[in-house]
């Protein structure tokens, strides 16, 4: 078959989308079909900018390439599920978030003029008329479906997508709690950091680098916890392996999230996960006393679940156990074939 | 707005805090000349009454703006503030403007009295919508009924369906009736309301279903000889229970004892049933007629009964089977009440009407500035208007509701 694969591209930037449709390329291709992406430069301001780059994928035709049919397209994130096709599947990643929960917030992207009231207005008109076309619709968390049935009425199947290939194992309960993520305000890396501070036995290393770096490496210097956490920053395939073997838990507590790997992937190696209330995506298999501890977004709280796990080795082995045994589930194989069923 | 007494008064007292929770709302009464200053919007709610409405008319010919529009036939209220105020010249032309010259022939002879009021008659026929369309800048609706009729009548601009919100049902206990089952039908009790056709199908019910009741609650209209009715049908010393106008706690309290609501109509004008509402809210089956608006009711909700040569016997298949079939009562009014959860909920219904509200300030000035780039790209690349490579921008900026 042969495949286009959409999503939207933010020159000079490069995330998690990009990751999953790449690898999503490469699966496909290894399981025989002609895949490709595609993609279109994307900015979203200022005014209406946001919808006439939307648009952009409204007039692609990606009905054939150079003579021959182009048997399905999957778009992934917002705008690139604008795109016409008669077998448009959508692997929703997340709809424009500054037109929905995050509007009126801190990140949020429209004033209160009549103008940028109603620009959020069509591009909420303009999902529900690209979404509700396609032919089918997964979204890759329960929390992104959630956000889009609430928003759209539209309903989607709950996809998640695998976690990245790693040498995934596990060398037995350790002693420190392990944080993989982008250093970014939204994922609270800082959490883990007062908990240190509030818990002295509690020993940390975080994995990962970004734009709140700088302020989080502060407020360890602030707090006086250098000894204790360590920032090992970005690492390669091999050291993120043995760092997930090695810990007794992994720390994955954003804001929100729409999906989040980092459950996927502690639990592949055999570790629970401590997570907030609040934190979106990872709900979805990050459940108290079974596979982690779900605590609220406190320092205090997040400090107590981490001793806990320490000092439970027998219940922390079960609980990675039991999210091993989800985690293992979601596999390329069972993923491929549901989005092209 | 309450005092006055109408549907559409009742509707705005119920919608409104819902409203100011969600945006600014400074609402305008009678005798005011412009809108205050500083709203980015014009709202006006337009039924088919002249004297609840005639001066919001006047209003949105000062100002257009957004019509909510109630019912899609308007004959009523264009009499009487055309006719009525003394104007018989804008009475004819708002005739010819719905259907042409015959119909201004019409209005002649409507005027000399040699045939009988259209606006009691044939309203159906002649909605006379066009003037209110003309000077609307974007529509609300509650059905796609009134969508679709609206189009058809050339309305170009946006329309937004929202819901009529489901009402909070007061804490009362339910009146004491009788019947098993109890039967009722709620407003005036007239023609229109097929009352005759109901009275027909439960008088033929009734006598193999003594404990079924029929419950009538609402002022005779004018003309209409229902204790002669009742008498021909066998149906005046036992079966019917008889409430005239009642009050609003009443009303519910009997609404609340009906095992059944009928709601029946015909000609409709377009209108969207308050008393039906109430009916799924309360989580009661319904049974009405198979027009307009309530068409658009679930199956599993509402029977649904054609007007036409067999309305009489399909009212009777009805009646018998909610009669006979508890169950059937029970599941439909399961489905009432999810519904009134699903589609009408107050605050959801809000949403619609700030989500209409944003789009009808703005959206004109966004629209715009889309058109204007996409246009400016197109013809850098030499694409000229009216070629098919601008027809087909148009159609894709159309497709996502972005004009063209």
């Amino acid at each position: 078959m042969r495949i286009a694969v959409c999503r939207p591209q933010v020159p000079f930037a490069h995330g998690g989308a990009e990751i999953f449709t790449d690898t999503l390329v490469a699966e496909l291709r290894a399981r025989g079909h002609e895949a490709e992406i595609v993609s279109v430069p994307f900015k979203w301001y200022p005014g209406a900018r946001v919808l006439t780059q939307a648009f952009t994928w409204r007039l692609l035709d990606l009905t054939e390439s150079d003579g021959k049919p182009i048997d399905l397209v999957v778009a992934t994130k917002f705008p690139s599920y604008a795109v016409r096709h008669p077998e448009k599947r959508v692997w929703l990643v997340h709809q424009f978030r500054q037109a929905y929960e995050l509007d009126r917030t801190d990140l949020g992207q429209f004033g209160e003029s009549p103008e940028d009231r109603a620009i959020r207005r069509q591009v909420q008109e303009l999902d529900r008329v690209a979404l509700g076309e396609a032919r089918r619709l997964f979204a890759t968390s329960g929390n992104v479906a959630g956000r889009l049935e609430r928003s759209t009425g539209l309903v989607a199947e709950v996809l998640p997508h695998p976690a990245q290939a790693l040498d995934y194992h596990d060398e037995g309960h350790g002693d420190f709690i392990l944080s993989v993520n982008r250093l970014d305000r939204a994922k609270r890396v800082d959490l883990l950091i007062e908990a240190a501070a509030l818990e002295p036995s509690l020993q940390v290393v975080v994995v990962g680098e970004g734009p709140d770096g700088d302020r989080l490496r502060g407020l360890v210097a602030d707090r006086g916890v250098d000894d204790r956490v360590r920032f090992a920053g970005r690492v390669d395939a091999d050291e993120l392996a043995r760092l997930y073997a090695t810990c007794f838990a992994s720390f994955y507590a954003p804001v929100d999230e729409d999906f989040g790997l980092g459950p996927y992937e502690s639990f592949l190696s055999g570790k629970p996960v401590v997570t907030a209330t609040d934190a979106g995506g990872p709900l979805d298999v990050v459940h108290d006393g079974s596979t982690g501890r779900v605590v609220a977004p406190e320092a205090a709280e997040v400090a107590s679940a981490a001793v806990w796990l320490r000092d439970h080795p027998a219940e922390a082995v079960a609980f990675g156990r039991a999210g091993k045994a989800i985690a293992v589930e979601v596999t390329w194989d069972r993923a491929i074939g549901r989005l092209l069923a | 707005m309450p005092p006055e007494r109408s549907g559409i008064a009742d509707y705005s007292a119920l919608l409104l805090p819902a409203l100011r929770a969600r945006c600014e709302i400074v609402t305008v009464k009678r005798g005011a000349r412009r809108p205050p200053r500083g709203t980015d919007l014009s709202v006006y709610h337009i039924g088919n009454d002249p004297v609840a409405h005639g001066w919001i008319v006047d209003a949105l010919r000062r100002t257009a703006g957004l019509v909510v529009l109630h019912d899609f036939v308007l004959h009523h209220l264009v009499s009487g503030i055309t006719l009525g105020r003394g104007n018989g010249k804008a009475y004819l032309d708002a005739l010819e403007r719905d259907a042409g010259l015959p119909a201004r022939l019409l209005g002649y002879a409507v005027m000399e009295k040699r045939i009988p009021p259209l606006w009691e008659n044939r309203p159906e026929d002649f909605p006379l919508a066009g003037e209110v369309l003309g000077l609307a800048t974007g529509l609300i609706v509650h059905s796609r009924y009134v969508h679709d009729r609206a189009r058809a009548y050339g309305f170009t601009g946006p329309i937004w369906i929202v819901p009529h919100p489901a009402f909070p049902v007061p804490e009362l206990p339910a009146a004491e009736v009788g019947g098993e089952p109890l039967f009722a039908s709620f407003g005036n009790v007239n023609a229109s309301k097929r009352i005759p056709q109901l009275l027909e199908a439960f008088a033929r019910v009734r006598p193999e279903r003594d404990a079924a009741r029929l419950l009538l609650v609402g002022a005779t209209s004018p003309g209409f000889d229902l204790d002669r009715r009742l008498q021909r049908l066998g149906l005046d010393d036992a079966g019917l229970v008889r409430e005239g106008y009642v009050h609003e706690n009443r009303l519910w309290q009997l609404m609340m004892a009906a095992d059944v609501h009928v709601n029946l109509r015909s000609p409709t004008m377009g209108e969207t049933s308050g008393t039906a509402i109430r009916a799924l809210s309360l989580g009661k089956p319904l049974i009405v007629s198979d027009v307009g608006w309530f068409s658009e009711l679930p199956a599993d909700v509402a029977l649904r009964v054609p007007v036409d040569e067999h309305e009489v016997e399909t009212l009777v298949a009805a009646l018998e089977l909610l009669t006979t079939r508890p169950d059937v009562r029970t599941a439909m009014g399961a489905a009432a009440r999810e519904l009134a959860l699903r589609e009408h909920d107050l605050g959801q219904v809000a949403e619609l009407y700030v989500a209409a509200f944003e789009q009808a300030a703005g959206g004109g000035a966004v629209g715009d500035a889309v058109l204007r780039e996409v246009s400016e790209a197109a013809a850098d690349v030499g694409i000229a208007p009216g070629s098919a490579a601008a027809s087909e921008i148009a159609e894709r900026l159309g497709e996502v509701g972005l004009g063209g």
